[in-house]
């Protein structure tokens, strides 16, 4: 495309009064860039203005100085155009007031030695936006060659089934596999279930024949019973799907990668690449390779992950002083319902009525933590079953010990009904002690609600415990990938399959595949009904977004895709193992292959690849390289006492909306930095840390999300890969004679606004106290 | 694990306090609003949260000789602010209803008072009884009971007028109400006794006193400083939601001091001097003063319960045992005052009947005292002067 540039500059909204939008003119111009300024850009007339020169001179490349991309993005959008946001409202004039950045006076100019930051800033945001037009293309589709819209949904209990009959009413065949010989899951061995409905109030037969008719009465949906995935190879619109019974061996079971311990030789000492390779495939013996395709495998769109949970197994002795395997009149909530679904709650031992039964909700042992895999499912359930004794037995009674008695939402008028139950009573407390007393058990607690240590006597004792996801035991979803069949680091969510629970339902670490139900957190019915509708939306999101080559999420509808360079790839496959995302596999040679319908734009890649290969059609090493050469550094030959210059590196997930809210509320932060808008901090290569340094700035720093257990990186890894890359940069540094203080990164999120004035002018003041960069001027 | 409380739920308690108003215990969920919103709780083991525990838990034993219960003033701040509507207010007087009868024994007689199909059986007790006795002591000759009772005439009196106990003789009346009277003593001191004994236990085992044991002397003179509390009605009207409730429980309250203070006295004047009713020549004596004031404030008090009872009956459960006594001492003081009203106007008939209604009342208030809500005047007064007694902690 030959780029035919136009600069625009809005003058409304505070900026023609604060700036000199003369001279910010004069810049595009010395640039060679036509130049017009509108003092109402984004109204009918303003954008009346750059249609006439999008149809009539043929502009194709705007960079348009007004304000945040975040804002406007509709008006400012032309198709076939590339266009640069200079944000010079938020990120100049309303975080940079005149009353505390005041211009010059004409006897100032008049002197030379005096400069205008505000102006400077202006300035510079213009030339880093000139300079990135230049070095981007307009994105293309990656298309895939074969593309499916079939759904595959793991696991036939009631999320998987209740998720493949929405995503059939959509209008989506719909494939469920099941490892047992039934549908149903594991609802399909109890008594009753929770409320779903209004009053909330009454216990109702489960939902799973309805389902099991409603899922067998569907054409769309195929039902395939003993059978579990061995493989699912390729990329979401174009999955490779090989199935097998249940324990079966065969050559399309997943490889796994060589294990750590497998790495080195008998000294502790890394193989080499290509031992490892050897080592890899002798530990793969009688697989196939990741990219060895089933020529029999089936086709999938997406995957809907339900396979969900199985009751917890207590350890040897974990339960003992509760009386778990060792009264066998004590059993845990899995147990009793199952004894409830037979008939009338009667003992294990010698199956007389129990007409009082203890409810235990949490462990003791002097903290008030609940079992593990716990929530406010188990204690409804615990409800639901001291139901059971009451409705079995006009004299049952039964006790529930609780630290935490959760009943959200509307499951509030359940518990009030259960607590209008004659014979059920509720207290919160820790249980001390079961043993036997008699023919009865004796249950001792101490911090009662009754206000003294107490003990009850009862035929039965129910510990709550918890609901494992089935991803703690195995991978499930057995991908060809080449970093392994499972989510990786799930140990950071005890198991569970997901990637940010409250930010991003469903979504887990592998684009295409969607979790929902108990296998995401320990959910009721109703819950994991609900979660199927969402995880089935996403999955159709993801096939209806991998048809026409955008992402998913979260960049939903990025059209870019990372482009690799590869006659100089040095195969270190670094970017195959940082990736976030598995998106990318290798193949023998180390060579990375992109499966681009997987991957999520987050650049992480393009920050790990040393050889800066790897690239977007509109972001990349070159154009962000560009702006931070555009910048401006004043030296002593220009001023007596130059502005410090700092480049902040600012992640657009969380940092940069904060920074716009900084703006909003007219905060002010220091006018010597310069701001670049990143995709993630993970996609950050050092390079433009280095090109910064050595072109005289002083010092850089990087706004991103929080990482470590707790992260909040939209993608995942990126701002903890960035965290890992500045401490090396800081070696790197100390050896050119730089402090490493020069180079740092900060946590902060979208809340934050309020702390990065202070985030941002402390570390200008840290690097003002260092003094200025040996390097400036030369 | 040191004492160790075995918890035993009776569920039959459970449906018997729901029985009496307290339905709503089951939907406390123990937030303490409703020990934090008392006015009158103490600030350590306050009641009534940890009451209602005990209540939805069927623990009998832990509230039946439980001397906080009595403490309560059953204003309402608790049940109006409490969030799930459980009404520990109405709770509480469901409990202290059980407890009445619980120490009042003689459930078959508890059950007459306390439940409102038993009500005619309750009022043919006294007017059966008026009537047998009398017809009895006739057999023998003696007429204590006329059927068409003389005038009577005092000197230069020419028309006569009417004396009650022309109709039934005093002789009668005292005779039926001094055994009803033994009665009701003995079974308060009876209930007492176990009740005193009980709160005292309560109270050591919950640890909201010292006293090992109870002196009587020091527990008297507890007893004498409770009164002006009583009198007073300070912690009636510490109470928040119903404050206007203080000024009708007083009416009530000095209306029988009143009328007992003036019984008492003719009583003396009867039995001591031998003169006899209906002393009109006393008509503007203080005493008669004193009399006819208690029983218009009996009226007029109990008519005000009545009223504000019958406003809050959304607020507040109201059961039988409410509207019995209510409906009692207002019959008491309504018969009272008529009885006096038509013997002035002298339409004999009509005033014999109401005086036999009137005497019925009484001997109803007698013998149900110990079994009707009305005996809170004796076990909070207890309650009150053991709290005081024991200095509660």
């Amino acid at each position: 495309m030959d780029k035919k540039y136009g600069v625009y500059i809005c003058t409304g909204c505070g900026i023609g009064d604060a700036l000199d939008i003369k001279s910010l003119s004069d810049v595009a111009e010395e640039e060679g860039f036509s130049c017009q300024s509108h003092p109402f850009l984004c109204g009918k007339e303003g954008v009346e203005l750059l249609k006439n020169d999008i149809a009539e001179k043929g502009t194709n490349t705007l960079v348009i100085a007004a304000c945040s991309r975040r804002v406007n993005y509709d008006a400012f959008h032309f198709d076939g155009c590339i266009v640069d946001r200079v944000n010079i409202r938020e990120g100049v004039v309303w975080s940079h007031p005149r009353a505390e950045f005041p211009a010059l006076t004409e006897e100032e100019k008049e002197e030379g030695d005096k400069f205008d930051r505000v102006q400077m800033m202006a300035e510079d945001y213009l030339r880093m936006g000139m300079a990135r037009v230049g070095k981007v293309t307009l994105p293309e589709p990656y298309l895939l060659e074969n593309f499916t819209r079939k759904i595959l949904v793991l696991g036939g209990g009631v999320t998987g089934m209740s998720a493949a009959m929405d995503a059939s009413k959509a209008g989506y065949d719909v494939t469920i596999v099941e490892k047992q010989a039934h549908l149903g899951g594991n609802v399909a061995n109890w008594r009753q279930q929770l409320p779903i409905s209004a009053p909330y109030e009454n216990l109702i037969p489960t939902v799973v024949a309805d389902k099991i008719a409603a899922v067998e009465a569907d054409d769309r949906i195929t039902v395939k019973l003993e059978t579990e995935v061995a493989r699912i190879a390729g990329e979401p619109g174009n999955f490779t799907v090989t199935m097998k019974t249940p324990g079966e061996k065969i050559e399309f079971d997943v490889p796994f990668p060589l294990p750590d311990d497998m790495k080195v030789d008998e000294n502790g000492k890394d193989l080499d690449v290509d031992a490892q390779h050897a080592k890899y495939l002798e530990y793969n013996e009688g697989r196939q390779d990741i990219l060895q395709l089933d020529p029999t495998g089936e086709k999938f769109g997406a995957v809907i992950l339900a396979a969900g949970w199985r009751p917890y197994q207590p350890e040897e002795g974990e339960y003992d002083y509760l009386g778990l395997g060792q009264v066998p009149d004590v059993v845990t909530n899995y147990e009793f319902e199952q004894i409830a679904a037979k008939g009338k709650i009667i003992r294990p031992s010698d199956g007389k009525e129990a007409k009082s039964v203890v409810f235990i909700q949490s462990p003791g042992k002097g903290d008030d933590s609940d079992f593990a895999y716990t929530g406010a499912v188990t204690s409804l359930v615990a409800l639901k079953q001291a139901k059971y004794v009451c409705d079995d037995y006009d004299d049952g009674k039964a006790y529930v010990f609780y630290q935490h008695m959760r009943t959200p939402g509307l499951s509030e008028n359940f518990y009030k009904s259960i607590q209008q139950t004659l014979g059920i009573f509720l207290t919160k407390g820790e249980v001390t002690g079961v043993s036997k007393n008699g023919s009865k058990l004796a249950i001792e607690a101490s911090d009662t609600l009754l206000g003294e240590n107490i003990q009850v006597n009862a035929d039965m004792v129910v510990l709550a415990t918890g609901m494992v996801p089935v991803t703690v035991d195995s991978p499930v979803i057995n991908l060809a990938y080449r970093q392994g069949p499972g989510f990786r680091d799930n140990d950071l969510f005890d198991g569970y399959a997901d990637s940010n629970f409250i930010c991003f339902p469903y979504e887990t670490q592998r684009t295409g595949v969607y979790a929902a139900g108990a296998i995401r957190r320990s959910m009721t019915i109703e819950e994991s009904v609900e979660d199927a509708t969402g995880a089935a939306l996403k999955a159709i999101q993801c096939i209806e977004s991998a048809n026409r080559g955008v992402s998913v999420h979260p960049r939903s509808g990025d059209m870019t895709f990372p482009d690799f360079f590869f006659q100089r790839c040095t195969q270190c496959k670094r970017c195959t193992e940082e990736c976030p995302f598995g998106a990318l596999d290798d193949d023998d040679k180390g060579t990375p292959k992109l499966n681009p319908t997987r991957c999520r734009r987050c650049g992480t890649c393009m920050g790990a690849c040393p050889e800066r290969i790897i690239g977007f059609a509109d972001y990349n090493i070159d154009s962000i390289g560009s702006m931070v050469k555009a910048v401006q550094v004043p030296s002593e030959d220009d001023f007596d006492d130059p502005p410090f210059r700092i480049l902040g590196l600012v992640c657009e997930n969380d940092a940069l909306p904060a920074l716009d809210i900084v703006g909003l509320n007219n905060l002010s932060y220091s006018a010597d930095v310069r701001l670049i808008p990143v995709r993630c901090l993970g996609s950050v290569n050092v390079i433009w840390i280095k090109d910064a340094l050595a072109q005289g700035m002083d010092g850089v720093f990087l706004l991103g999300c929080k990482h470590g257990d707790d992260y909040q990186c939209h993608f995942v890894k990126g701002s903890e890969l960035a965290d890992i890359r500045m401490k090396k940069i800081g070696e790197a540094l100390s050896s050119l004679a730089l402090e490493e203080e020069r180079v740092a990164q900060f946590e902060v999120a979208i809340d934050d606004y309020d702390k990065l004035p202070k985030i941002i002018n402390d570390f200008v003041e840290m690097v003002e106290d260092l003094g200025p960069n040996p390097f400036k001027g030369f | 694990m040191a004492d160790k409380y075995l918890v035993e739920p009776d569920i039959g308690f459970i449906k018997e306090i729901s029985e009496y108003g307290g339905g709503s215990l089951k939907k406390c969920f123990q937030c303490a609003t409703c020990s934090v919103a008392c006015p009158i709780s103490p600030d350590t083991k306050p009641f009534p949260r940890k009451e209602m525990i005990a209540a939805s838990w069927g623990l009998k034993d832990k509230l039946v000789g439980n001397g906080d219960i009595w403490l309560c003033h059953n204003c309402g701040d608790c049940s109006t602010l409490c969030p799930r509507g459980a009404k520990p207010g109405d709770v509480l007087a469901a409990i202290r209803m059980y407890a009445i009868s619980y120490y009042a024994g003689f459930p078959a007689l508890g059950k007459i008072v306390n439940d409102p199909k038993k009500l005619p059986v309750l009022a043919a007790i006294p007017a059966v009884l008026f009537l047998v006795i009398g017809m009895i002591f006739k057999l023998f000759g003696v007429h204590w009971l006329n059927f068409s009772p003389q005038r009577v005439f005092e000197e230069n009196d020419k028309i006569g007028h009417i004396a009650h106990h022309m109709f039934f003789s005093t002789w009668l009346v005292d005779l039926i109400f001094i055994s009803a009277s033994i009665f009701t003593v003995v079974v308060f001191a009876l209930g007492l006794k176990r009740f005193l004994a009980d709160i005292h236990e309560n109270a050591l085992r919950e640890g909201k006193t010292n006293k090992q044991k109870i002196e009587f002397k020091e527990f008297f003179q507890a007893f004498i400083k409770t009164i002006p509390t009583i009198l007073k009605h300070s912690k009636f009207s510490e109470c928040g939601e119903n404050t206007e409730r203080a000024t009708p429980h007083m009416m009530v309250l000095f209306g029988f001091i009143g009328l007992a203070f003036v019984t008492g006295f003719f009583f003396l004047v009867l039995y001591g001097i031998g003169i006899h009713g209906p002393y009109d020549a006393l008509i503007w004596s203080p005493i008669k003063l004193i009399a006819n004031v208690s029983g218009i404030a009996l009226i007029i008090g109990s008519l005000l319960m009545l009223k504000s009872r019958k406003a809050k009956q959304e607020d507040q459960v109201s059961t039988y045992k409410d509207w019995f006594l209510i409906g009692l001492v207002c019959a008491l003081g309504v018969t009272g005052m008529l009885t006096e009203l038509t013997r002035l106007a002298d339409a004999a008939f009509l005033t014999y009947l109401i005086y036999y209604i009137h005497l019925m009342c009484v001997f109803i208030l007698f013998i149900s005292l110990p079994f009707s809500k009305l005996a809170h005047l004796v076990y909070r007064t207890t309650a009150m002067a053991y709290n005081e007694y024991a200095g509660r902690k």
